[in-house]
């Protein structure tokens, strides 16, 4: 009779035990790395094209070519349009600036800011890893996917947590809601249009962003060109800020 | 043809407050919206070509209120001219731009001014603001050689370390400068270590009749250099600047962002045999030598609602002091009247001898400069209403300026501010030629 109690108690554990079983045995953490590099490579250039729309349809465009190396170093170049042209970015780790051509030299700038207007702030502009920035404190396996739920590791971040919601398959996001520390929903970012760059890179090319703080302004990022580059450290300079282009 | 500009201005501040108070029906709000991307991206800017030219063109429209009972009216106009509105148009364009040949570019900026008022009609003015080749032999090294501006320092209104450019215009901080004709370098390392990155700046200033004359030097060499360091997340610079007649200096900077909405920054310069020149209430004239320290502290705050706040504290240690500000404003005072009674110009013209060092923006010790600008209010994308305080602690005058600015379409920029000037009598900013001002510019770049 003991036996059966036991071999029964052991049973209904199973049974209440594996889907967290399943769950724990998946690491976040090791899955996030591999959606940083199914989103872009290491060490690599592209252009954005940065498009925000108003609720009356109004456009207002933003070409920008950008090189990004490791985890925590992007730089970027506003191509058009003419009055924004050969403002760059530069961001390394926590630690933000913006050159602007009359101004003369860089000045820091804040992961909240924006500098194009409209609902992507520099944060989302400047886009480094996210394992970069978050810390994956669960997972959630459902059929639709995975849903990773992260958490800021470090201090200067524009969004406390973030829910990445990611195809289990491709190992790429198809929607990221990000919050403050609050817990107050900014903004929902949709993954669109999965495209084969070549050379390996295949990636979603239009991000797609709403907020409930922008009622009825919509903004895009779409990516072109992404292609692997080797780049030296020295690029990422504020000493360098104003010679980008020339890397085009 | 003041009338006509009277026109011209109201009809501007008209569409610039329709536009921004009614923001193509703002309330239209639909997220089904019909949206042709360019998925292709086969677009002009990707294909880069080996030159680009841009220009703008900007238009403003300045009136003035003269304040005949200022001092610094009375000593440039005496009696000539009663209190009146002064109205000037500016039409300002510039254009720029360069070749990439291998390693080697050249870069050029021309700006061109015409001008109307009525004291002198029309006139123009054309300068050349940078022009200069850059040698490129690796992304480490670029040597620079022309006329090009070097602007050093982390202040926002003031930079007491920015030895090799021109002093900012602090009513607009962020306008474009004219640079000098030298020879520099940038030498940039990347590092593992406490030390990420460290770069040098050296620069070399000829002066001669005929290059950066402006500086009254002749055959003189100004030769100094910057050192970059970024460590512990923080950027800090030290610089420093030697010539044999002019003020050897040496400085340093910083900037760091606490929080991801807070960053502070600084800069310090010890100016070595600072001559100073003090005239008194009576027109005894002396000189002062010492070494002058300066130096600024500042914050930029961006807060929850988008509002961004920059403070500064500048102290000018080669400023005047309350006293002697004072004296040159009553010999001034003393020179009218000696006009009025006698006809005499001695005094007046005595005083203007000194107008370059006394009449200067920030001619005084101790100053606060706060900025607060809102990121598009009422949903208003593109708008950015700004409201300016800069406080001269030493005397408590004031000026304010309120700044609305907006971009309505692509590539056009609006800008309507005011300036308010307020002080006691026998202070910096109650003295100055006008009590206040408005100015309406657009801005159009293509």
């Amino acid at each position: 009779m003991k036996k059966i109690i036991i071999i029964a108690l052991l049973s209904l554990f199973y049974l209440m035990a594996v889907p967290s079983i399943t769950a724990f045995a998946l690491d976040g953490n090791k899955i996030l790395k591999q959606v940083d590099r199914n989103l872009n490579p290491e060490s690599f250039e592209m252009y954005r094209k940065l498009i925000n729309i108003e609720p009356d349809g109004t456009k207002k465009e933003f070409v920008m070519f950008s090189i990004k190396k490791g985890k925590n170093k992007i730089a970027s170049i506003f191509l058009s349009p003419a009055s924004e042209k050969g403002r760059s970015t530069l961001r390394i780790g926590e630690n933000m600036w913006l050159y602007i051509p009359n101004v003369g030299r860089p000045l820091r700038i804040t992961s909240l800011q924006s500098v194009t207007g409209g609902v992507f702030n520099n944060s989302d502009i400047m886009r480094v890893d996210y394992s970069a920035e978050y810390n994956c404190e669960k997972i959630e396996t459902t059929k639709k996917g995975h849903t990773l739920y992260l958490k800021a590791k470090i201090k200067n971040v524009a969004y406390e947590t973030v829910n990445m919601f990611i195809d289990s398959e491709k190992l790429l996001p198809h929607k990221i809601e990000c919050y403050a520390a609050s817990g107050m929903l900014i903004k929902n970012l949709y993954f669109k249009n999965i495209k084969d760059f070549g050379d390996g890179v295949v990636r979603p090319a239009i991000i797609e962003t709403d907020s409930p703080l922008y009622k009825g302004y919509k903004s895009y990022i779409v990516f072109a060109k992404v292609k692997k580059r080797e780049l030296a450290d020295e690029i990422f300079s504020l000493n360098y800020m104003n010679k980008i282009d020339g890397l085009r | 043809m003041k009338s006509i500009f009277t026109i011209l201005f109201f009809v501007a501040m008209t569409t610039f407050f329709y536009g921004v108070a009614c923001p193509q029906n703002a309330d239209n709000s639909s997220n089904d919206l019909d949206i042709d991307l360019d998925l292709d991206f086969d677009i002009e800017e990707v294909e880069k070509k080996p030159y680009s030219i841009n220009a703008d063109i900007e238009l403003e429209e300045a009136i003035r209120f003269l304040d005949s009972d200022a001092l610094l009216f009375k000593q440039k106009y005496l009696d000539t001219k009663k209190s009146d509105t002064f109205w000037q148009t500016d039409i300002n364009f510039t254009i720029e731009g360069q070749y990439e040949w291998d390693k080697i570019k050249l870069y050029g900026r021309f700006n061109s001014l015409i001008y109307y008022n009525k004291d002198v009609s029309w006139e123009s003015e054309r300068k050349a603001e940078e022009a200069y080749i850059t040698f490129q032999p690796s992304v480490s090294l670029a040597v620079d050689a022309g006329k090009k501006v070097h602007k050093w320092g982390k202040g926002y209104a003031f930079s007491p370390s920015a030895f090799f450019a021109r002093p900012k215009d602090i009513d607009d901080p962020d306008a474009t400068l004219e640079g000098y004709n030298s020879l520099s370098a940038d030498y940039i390392k990347s590092m593992e270590g406490v030390i990420k990155t460290f770069a040098i700046t050296p620069i070399l200033m000829p002066v001669t009749r005929h290059i950066n004359d402006e500086l009254g030097l002749e055959n003189e060499l100004i030769w100094g250099a910057k050192f970059y360091f970024f460590t512990f997340d923080t950027d800090i610079d030290l610089m420093f600047q030697v010539s044999k007649n002019l003020n050897n200096q040496i400085g340093i900077d910083f900037s760091k962002n606490l929080n991801p909405s807070f960053e502070i920054h600084g800069e310090a310069a010890l100016v070595k045999d600072n001559t100073k020149y003090i005239i008194d209430e009576f027109g005894n004239t002396s000189e002062q030598e010492d070494t002058a320290f300066n130096f600024l502290l500042g914050l930029r705050y961006l807060s929850e609602m988008e509002t961004t706040y920059i403070l500064e504290y500048y102290h000018n240690g080669e400023g005047y002091t309350a006293d002697e500000y004072e004296n040159y404003l009553e010999f001034i005072e003393r020179g009218y009247n000696q006009y009025l009674n006698t006809s005499s110009m001695a005094s007046i013209s005595k005083s203007k001898k000194y107008a370059s060092s006394y009449n200067q923006q920030a001619a005084m010790r101790d100053y606060i400069y706060l900025k607060i600008s809102q990121k598009d209010p009422f949903d208003i994308l593109y708008f950015t209403p700004a409201i300016i305080f800069i406080y001269n602690i030493d005397d408590q005058s004031a000026s304010i300026t309120p700044q609305l600015t907006y971009s309505p379409i692509t590539n056009l920029t609006l800008d309507l501010k005011a300036g308010f000037l307020l002080g006691n009598s026998k202070t910096e900013y109650a003295e100055k030629i006008n009590n206040a001002k408005i100015v309406f510019s657009m801005k159009y770049y293509f």
